[in-house]
């Protein structure tokens, strides 16, 4: 019991300490969705974090089964990024590698989809696994109240085409498979150089004329 | 063709207030292309700044703040980046080069750069092109500078001219105990490179070792000293970097920007312009909105203009029908006015555009770092030419329907 006290002391006194130095919040908008997509020789990689609130609707824990079952479906159709992003059928794209998982405080029990995940890929989850837990075992409660309970779905896709520069256009049907989303900014780098893009739902297409 | 002549006739006759309508016309016309061309120039010169480097890393502020003041040289940042950092990221394995930026003093009104000799092979602009030097060639000793076309050329500069630098941006204090020596000028860019005195990060920190917190400090140190001191720079402003795999970007930007020993920012320059273009954007609007505006008063004007002419010219209508032009062939002919009148003005406009041009390229070049180049009108120009023909038609519809309706009424008794 002294012994359990004393530890509770030191922590006690080092929780404010830890929370001092990282204090770091990063922007949360819903709505708002990044995508992320880079061009390589025939690779085509691409990144998606999203709020809870655009792909589920909610982002407090999951209370109910169709809570979990909203967000397992979501992670199921998350790990399929050319139903999302259609990339035209002349290129030839092939997910070689497609991974889901919500993140965020709320997610204690986070999830995950593959797709088609390889080594590479699992490891670099789990090594996001590591640090969520070292956060989590420093600043504890601290940490629950920084995060303000959001939650981001985030995706990793890597495709293989065959003819990546006769890509002109990049569809977004994830505007209709998700309603609450609005708006995906994108970054995209190429043999042209980057690009940014604002995707809104309403003209949910990307012109890539000339840019790949 | 015979209705042609006529209108161009008619239009000869009634030289002053046609020249004056075709004037204002001209105005506009070119006013609206003027704006046009600046709106793409600068948006051209703007993208045409940095290429080949995937991001720009800077201390944590705004994405467009930090592609401003790292590569346009406008505004300054927020805060350094320490050495160590710059260090930690170099060593990183996604990056494949790395060039660090240093600014914040300056020569008789041009910024000085502190960077590696790696700045003149990786630096690009233009999709992919490279420095070139004019003259000499680049840095190899710590009080060497190399410099831009524009600041060689204002400020006529030769090779091993010596140079003094100013502390800060705007300041009486100089570093007059260290000069540099001119080891190279650069070919002109059309970039900010142009008003740039280039330096080693070695000649930034040897001109401060005897200075500290914004003023000189202690005994003075000779140059001579200076060179024997141990010159890592404590801080650089930003850096310039480039990724081994696209494919590795991201991932890269996402460790910068959540780097936990220093708050960082990683932008990748061309989404951080798109951005820039979005708060343009509305600015552009207004100026294209207004010079719309004066395109439209012009046309008014001559509607105003063949409205007045048309009671004056009752008679000559009178007489076109006694010859056995119907009330049709006098619509014809007023809307053909107005059409030669519009597309004269048109013509003067487009020549005034690039008259105008010719004469202030040199002063906007120099006095904004705007390289516009005089390019043909593009499909963009013509539809707004086009645009502006089709109101034309559009407004003299008035005038010659009017014109119809009088000649119909008329008759050959005509009261004036």
């Amino acid at each position: 019991m002294q012994r359990a006290t004393t530890l509770a002391a030191i922590i006690a006194i080092a929780l404010p300490a830890y929370a001092q130095q990282d204090r770091q919040l990063d922007a949360h908008e819903h709505g708002v969705g990044l995508l992320n997509i880079a061009f390589e020789g025939d690779q085509v990689a691409m990144e998606l974090e999203a709020p809870g609130a655009d792909i589920v609707g909610f982002e407090h824990p999951p209370e109910s089964d169709e809570d979990r079952a909203a967000i397992s479906g979501a992670i199921a159709v998350l790990a399929t990024p050319l139903e999302l992003f259609s990339i035209p059928d002349a290129a030839g794209c092939t997910v070689v590698e497609a991974n889901a998982a919500l993140v965020g405080e709320n997610a204690d029990h986070e999830e995950h989809g593959h797709g088609h995940g390889h080594d590479h890929a699992e490891e670099g989850e789990h090594k996001e696994h590591a640090d969520e837990g070292e956060h989590k075992e420093h600043a504890g409660e601290e940490h629950h109240e920084d995060e303000e309970g959001h939650t981001e779905f985030r995706a990793e896709y890597l495709l293989a085409c065959t003819a990546p520069d006769t890509i002109d256009r990049i569809a977004f049907p994830y505007f209709s498979q998700f309603p609450n989303a609005r708006e995906l900014e994108v970054q995209m780098i190429s043999d042209k150089g980057t690009q940014g893009f604002e995707i809104e739902r309403d003209s949910p297409v990307l012109s890539l004329e000339g840019l790949i | 063709m015979i209705l042609l002549r006529l209108a161009f006739a008619s239009l000869l006759a009634r030289r002053i207030t046609v020249g004056l309508t075709i004037v204002a016309i001209a105005l506009s016309v070119g006013l609206i292309l003027g704006v046009e061309k600046v709106r793409n120039g600068a948006r051209a010169s703007f993208a045409n700044t940095i290429s080949n480097t995937d991001l720009i890393v800077g201390a944590r502020s705004g994405s467009v703040q930090l592609l401003l003041y790292s590569v346009f040289r406008i505004g300054n940042a927020t805060n350094n980046i320490t050495w160590q950092t710059y260090q930690d990221l170099a060593s990183r394995p996604e990056v494949a080069w790395i060039v660090p930026i240093s600014l914040g003093d300056s020569h008789r009104g041009f910024r000085v750069m502190g960077t590696t000799a790696d700045f003149f092979d990786r630096y690009k602009f233009r999709s992919g092109q490279s420095l070139s030097f004019a003259n000499g060639d680049p840095f190899s000793d710590v009080f060497d500078a190399v410099l831009g076309a524009d600041v060689a050329a204002k400020l006529g500069y030769r090779l091993d001219d010596d140079i003094v630098v100013a502390h800060g941006l705007a300041s009486f204090s100089e570093h007059k105990d260290k000069p540099f020596r001119v080891a190279g000028v650069l070919e002109k860019t059309g970039t900010p490179v142009d008003r740039t005195v280039l330096v080693s990060l070695e000649g930034i920190e040897a001109i401060h070792v005897d200075w500290q917190g914004g003023a000189r400090s202690g005994p003075a140190i000779s140059a001579k000293a200076a060179r024997q001191m141990e010159l890592t720079p404590k801080a650089v402003t930003a850096a310039m970097i480039g990724v081994t795999s696209r494919l590795k970007v991201f991932t890269l930007q996402r460790a910068i920007n959540e780097y936990p020993e220093e708050p960082l920012l990683a932008i990748l320059p061309g989404v951080a312009l798109q951005e820039l273009w979005g708060i343009v954007g509305i600015a552009e609007i207004a100026l294209v909105g207004v010079s719309a505006l004066v395109v439209a008063t012009a046309l008014l004007g001559m509607a105003a203009m063949i409205f007045s002419g048309l009671n004056e010219r009752r008679r000559e209508m009178a007489i076109f029908r006694a010859v056995g032009a119907g009330p049709g062939t006098i619509f014809m002919m007023l809307m053909l006015e107005a059409l030669l009148l519009t597309c004269i003005g048109i013509g003067a406009g487009v020549a005034l555009l690039y008259t105008g041009l010719l004469i202030a390229r040199p002063y906007i070049d120099a006095a904004y770092g705007l390289y516009l180049p005089i390019t043909g009108l593009s499909a963009h120009e013509l539809t707004v030419l086009g645009a502006v023909l089709v109101a034309s038609v559009v407004i003299s519809i008035l005038p010659a329907a009017r014109a119809y309706r009088l000649s119909v009424a008329d008759g050959m008794t005509v009261q004036i």
